[in-house]
């Protein structure tokens, strides 16, 4: 707690004190203005008498108190007490897109998947997400958005999906529409496109206007998958990796079912694993739905140390307490001045 | 300055027109006649003066009450008694200065005196110390006492304490005077009526009381005061109060009758005043009272 304006203290304490000096000084003219009466212990003698003169002076010791207190939280506040703090903003303007591969294979990851995700929502404030289901087809459900009452609604929805749950077979519907399914990289692709404004970022890149062009929001998808393709897909999941590189977009990708036979760079964990880290993500293998929730916080964590900004030293007025103190004390003096009125 | 012997004069000039001319004379006359065997002359009768006086066979002969005079074979001697304290630089229940109430008072018996051709002396302090002026007969003297009592008053003289003047008197006068004792509302103590009794055993006492500013209840002014005692201030607005002005109200009135029966009880006549217009009414009252006391 610190004065801004400290060196208004010095004249107020000098006006203070001589307004004192100027209070208490002994007036020898007072008794000028009022009557001389003899024998005044005829009153003075009276228990009554005493009894109010002592409430009169406690009421006077009340009014000069409130009006001292008042002074100096007056002083106080116009001196402006400000608290300086430093601050690390964290920035919380992420972009996630949950992408998962609706395969049979795949049901119990996802569910995990959409459940951590139903409870992150619960805190998040300001990051969007949105989900897109993929097999054969690719199918936004909700786009980026905030509204974070409808996203735990839709996760709901999509875990009782993954989970099997009767009734809500209807909402992987439409993932069939192409020819083969687990179209991993059109599914990628998609995902990367449920980005908005790409066009503007890619010119924004082009002529350097980055920075000035607003903030920017870090980006990035959890590709839920095994990258077991059988179909011929329109984008490999190498092309779709560039293109998310291209787009600044950080893939995290988890698979349940890393089975790959050896180092060789063919197999399709490893291939997964490529891509993932190409686009500046990682790549996570699964080997139980239960262990999604601590690499999905793990990865949100490293997302969020990527986004923390300088610290800043930052000053912030508090002139609460003076204030109160002030209207307490005005209000206090304006009672005792009710009760002292002659 | 006008003459404040002047002033007294004046006023009781006024006085004698409203009632009736000479009618103080009368009432002093026939208190502190001095008598004797030698017959003087024969004069109108004055209301106040002794039934007994009247000379009923030349009353008769002459159509109208005549009164018979003797020449007087020892003049009285009055002596005033004055408090010359601060308390009498304060107000009296009418807004006066009590001083002014007191000058006007002796004024009036000390003219009557004179009139009557006896002398009159003076006795004034405050609680430092008294001192006394020699009774002597003639106006000049008279007028010398007046601003005596009027100049050795004020706000800076010492504190009031008419028992001081009173043991001057009980030490230093001997032989039978006249005492007439103007004060104020002092409270009575067992002290004082000692003393009071000691001076009635040799002199006669006449006894003005001024009565002191109200210091709450109906007649307070509403005015902030302070007492001349300490220069203390009494807010008004506390004796405003309704539970402060009854309780004054209450102490007030024992305190008026202890001492009202402090001063019978010592056998002394007293009378009190307001402001220097009731002094004339009162100081007739007075004297009346004493004649038929005597």
């Amino acid at each position: 707690m610190e004065l801004m304006f400290w060196w208004l203290v010095p004249p107020a304490l000098v006006i203070a004190a001589l307004a004192g000096l100027r209070a208490f000084r002994q007036d020898r003219h007072a008794n000028a203005r009022r009557r001389p009466v003899a024998n005044a212990d005829r009153l003075t003698a009276l228990p009554e008498y005493q009894g109010a003169l002592r409430r009169h002076r406690r009421w006077l010791v009340v009014a000069a108190l409130a009006a001292t207190t008042l002074l100096v939280s007056a002083v106080a506040a116009a001196a402006r007490p400000v608290e300086l703090t430093t601050i690390q903003p964290e920035q919380r303007n992420r972009d996630i897109m949950l992408c998962l591969d609706t395969s049979g294979s795949m049901s119990s990851a996802d569910a995990a998947v959409v459940q951590v995700f139903a409870e992150l929502a619960k805190e998040f404030d300001g990051e969007r997400i949105g989900l897109t289901v993929f097999d054969s087809s690719a199918i936004q459900v909700f786009p980026l958005t905030d509204d974070y009452a409808y996203v735990q609604e839709q996760l709901t929805l999509a875990k009782d999906a993954f989970d099997g749950n009767p009734g809500s077979a209807g909402f992987l519907d439409g993932t069939w529409n192409g020819r083969g399914s687990s179209l991993i990289g059109d599914g990628l692709a998609s995902c990367v496109n449920g980005f908005p404004d790409t066009a503007a970022d890619a010119r924004r890149a082009e002529t350097g206007t980055t920075e000035t062009g607003g903030q920017r929001r870090s980006r990035s998808i959890v590709l839920a998958t095994d990258n077991y393709l059988s179909g011929d897909p329109i984008f490999t999941l190498e092309q779709a990796s560039a293109l998310a590189k291209e787009r600044d977009v950080r893939v995290y990708a988890l698979n349940p079912g890393d089975f790959d036979y050896g180092p060789g760079p063919g197999q399709p964990g490893a291939r997964l694993r490529t891509a993932a880290e190409a686009s500046g993500g990682a790549y996570h293998q699964l080997d139980s739905p239960d262990a999604v929730a601590d690499i999905v916080h793990s990865v949100q964590e490293n997302e969020a140390t990527a986004m923390k900004g300088a610290p800043r030293a930052v000053v912030s007025d508090r002139p609460e307490l003076p204030l109160a103190l002030a209207l307490l004390s005005g209000l206090v003096l304006a009672g005792a001045s009710w009760r002292l009125r002659p | 300055m006008t003459s404040l012997l002047q002033r007294v004069k004046s006023k009781m000039a006024i006085f004698a027109h409203r009632k009736a001319r000479g009618m103080l004379d009368g009432e002093y006359g026939s208190v502190f006649r001095g008598r004797s065997l030698d017959f003087d002359d024969l004069r109108a009768y004055i209301p106040g003066d002794d039934v007994r006086d009247i000379d009923w066979k030349a009353s008769a002969r002459f159509g109208s009450p005549l009164i018979k005079r003797y020449v007087a074979i020892r003049r009285q001697t009055v002596l005033l008694i004055a408090d010359t304290g601060r308390g009498m630089a304060a107000e009296s229940r009418d807004g006066e200065t009590k001083k002014d109430i007191a000058v006007m008072a002796f004024g009036v018996v000390g003219y009557l005196a004179h009139r009557h051709g006896d002398v009159v002396g003076l006795v004034c302090g405050d609680a430092n110390g008294t001192r006394s002026i020699p009774a002597k007969a003639g106006e000049p003297h008279l007028e010398r006492l007046l601003r005596e009592v009027d100049s050795s008053t004020s706000l800076d003289s010492g504190h009031s304490r008419i028992e001081g003047q009173l043991e001057y008197v009980a030490r230093n006068v001997n032989g039978r005077f006249l005492l007439f004792v103007v004060s104020d509302e002092h409270a009575a103590g067992p002290d004082t009526e000692q003393l009071l009794r000691r001076l009635r055993a040799q002199h006669e006492v006449l006894w003005l009381t001024i009565r002191d500013a109200d210091l709450a209840g109906e007649g307070h002014s509403g005015q902030d005061a302070f007492s001349v005692a300490d220069s203390s201030m009494l807010p008004a607005q506390l004796a405003a109060s309704p539970a402060v002005a009854a309780a004054y109200a209450k102490a007030t009135g024992e305190r008026d009758a202890a001492r009202q029966a402090m001063l019978r009880r010592a056998g002394i006549t007293q009378g009190h005043v307001t402001g220097s217009s009731a002094v004339m009414t009162e100081l007739f009252a007075l004297l009346e009272r004493h004649r038929r006391a005597g």
